[in-house]
């Protein structure tokens, strides 16, 4: 199976990972894959999990967005934030879905912004099960 | 001449202050030295995004898109970030003098503070100001979340119309030596022009969006890097500030140590006077 390069960027930290045969994205449009020799482009990305698939083995990441950029050679994610499945506080992102959630029913704060945590900390629920 | 105990506890004293100034001035520095490395993490990311948005602005249509739009400056946001402790030198007495100048500019009443930092905000609330919106006590555990938040309420509140400005005061750090007092405009986004030859590729959702998406994000890595040079120059100055107190330390402990030697010897002198004193009283009789 092919192969490509695959990168992740984000304010902390750059993570290459090497070359990969698959990544899943969250595309703003619903979900959608990459595969060695896609068409170049520059995709939205919004909150969701990742997912890479490297030497038949599959790993998950949960991100809060970003964009994807697709070149000939590679493919960058440049990523607000990334977190592999196997990192993330469980503990903390409960907590954080059960601030937000108390945080819309009583109406305090922007309630675009508490439903973006809310959403945020549901996917790395999610992705934490993996 | 004080007595010989007084001025051999004092230098105690002062031996004591002095290792904890020694120690706070390595601590500042380890601290800046993390803060220097996350700068440099954060670089190839801020760079990628606002290349990347402005490679496509030619292409938006910019009046969807309320972050660009410079309007007449009425009121403004002035988002002011200092520490949350002092001893680090005039660090925040400095930043607080430069914002308070900045806000005579258009007026109290004009301006909404949005304060980063338990320093600046004790400072304007004790003195009356209008405070947006404040974080504090949150330094000590600096993430990239941190600068998400401020972001978005940064964001939230120049979308709801409510200010024609955001702008920054903060540290900007050179070196250890030299912090530099900036202050720069945030919102609306500002932007040169630039041609870049069209690369034939796919954009989705589209053009517009993927812009729309990405500034918010751009603003929260502006924050981000607002945070952490204030925070790398805080920490510098903290250096500087317990350097030169471990100095004065060293310099006291000289004069004391002067002082004790010479009240000791004079109370050699003394007892000394004292034995031949009581002797040739002896043998003169």
């Amino acid at each position: 199976m092919s192969t490509f390069a695959l990168e992740i960027v984000t304010p902390t930290k750059t993570v290459d990972q090497g070359e990969v045969t698959y990544i899943r994205c969250p595309g703003a449009d619903g979900l959608f894959g990459v595969m060695a020799g896609h068409t170049p482009g520059l995709f939205a990305l919004s909150a969701g999990e990742i997912k890479v698939a490297k030497e038949g083995k599959s790993q998950y990441f949960a991100t809060s967005g970003g964009f994807a950029e697709v070149t000939g050679e590679k493919v960058q994610l440049l990523l607000e934030t990334i977190e592999a499945s196997t990192e993330i506080d469980l503990e903390r992102s409960r907590e954080a879905l059960e601030r937000a959630t108390s945080r819309l029913s009583s109406g305090e704060g922007d309630p675009d912004r508490t439903r973006r945590a809310i959403a945020r900390a549901k996917n790395r629920l999610k992705v934490s099960q993996r | 001449m004080a007595n010989l105990k007084d001025i051999r506890d004092r230098i105690k004293s002062v031996k004591s202050i002095q290792q904890v100034t020694k120690a706070m001035k390595l601590v500042a520095a380890a601290k800046m030295r993390k803060a220097q490395e996350r700068m440099e993490e954060a670089r190839p990311y801020a760079d990628r995004l606002f290349n990347v948005i402005v490679s496509l602005l030619p292409d938006v249509d910019r009046s969807l898109l309320p972050l660009l739009d410079a309007r007449e400056v009425r009121r403004e946001a002035l988002v002011v970030v200092t520490g949350d402790r002092g001893m680090a030198g005039a660090f925040n007495a400095n930043i607080i003098r430069r914002a308070e100048e900045e806000i005579a500019e258009l007026g109290r009443e004009n301006v909404d503070l949005i304060c980063i930092g338990r320093k600046g905000r004790d400072h304007f609330r004790v003195r009356g100001y209008d405070i947006a919106a404040q974080y504090a006590d949150f330094w000590g555990e600096l993430e990239f979340t941190h600068a998400t938040s401020f972001g978005e309420e940064i964001v939230s509140h120049f979308v709801k119309d409510s200010v024609d400005r955001v702008r920054v005061v903060y540290n900007w750090f050179r070196n250890i030596a030299v912090q530099e007092i900036r202050v720069e405009d945030l919102l609306p986004l500002e932007y040169e022009e630039v041609n870049v030859t069209a690369v034939d590729r796919l954009y989705e959702p589209s053009k517009d969006e993927i812009v729309r998406s990405l500034i918010p994000r751009h603003l929260n890595v502006q924050v981000w890097k607002y945070l952490l040079e204030s925070y790398a120059s805080e920490q510098a100055a903290r250096m500087v500030a317990m350097e030169n107190a471990t100095e004065n330390a060293q310099d006291l402990i000289k004069d004391l140590t002067l002082d004790f030697n010479k009240a000791r010897q004079a109370a050699i002198t003394k007892e000394m006077l004292e034995i031949v004193s009581g002797a040739e009283a002896l043998t003169t009789n």
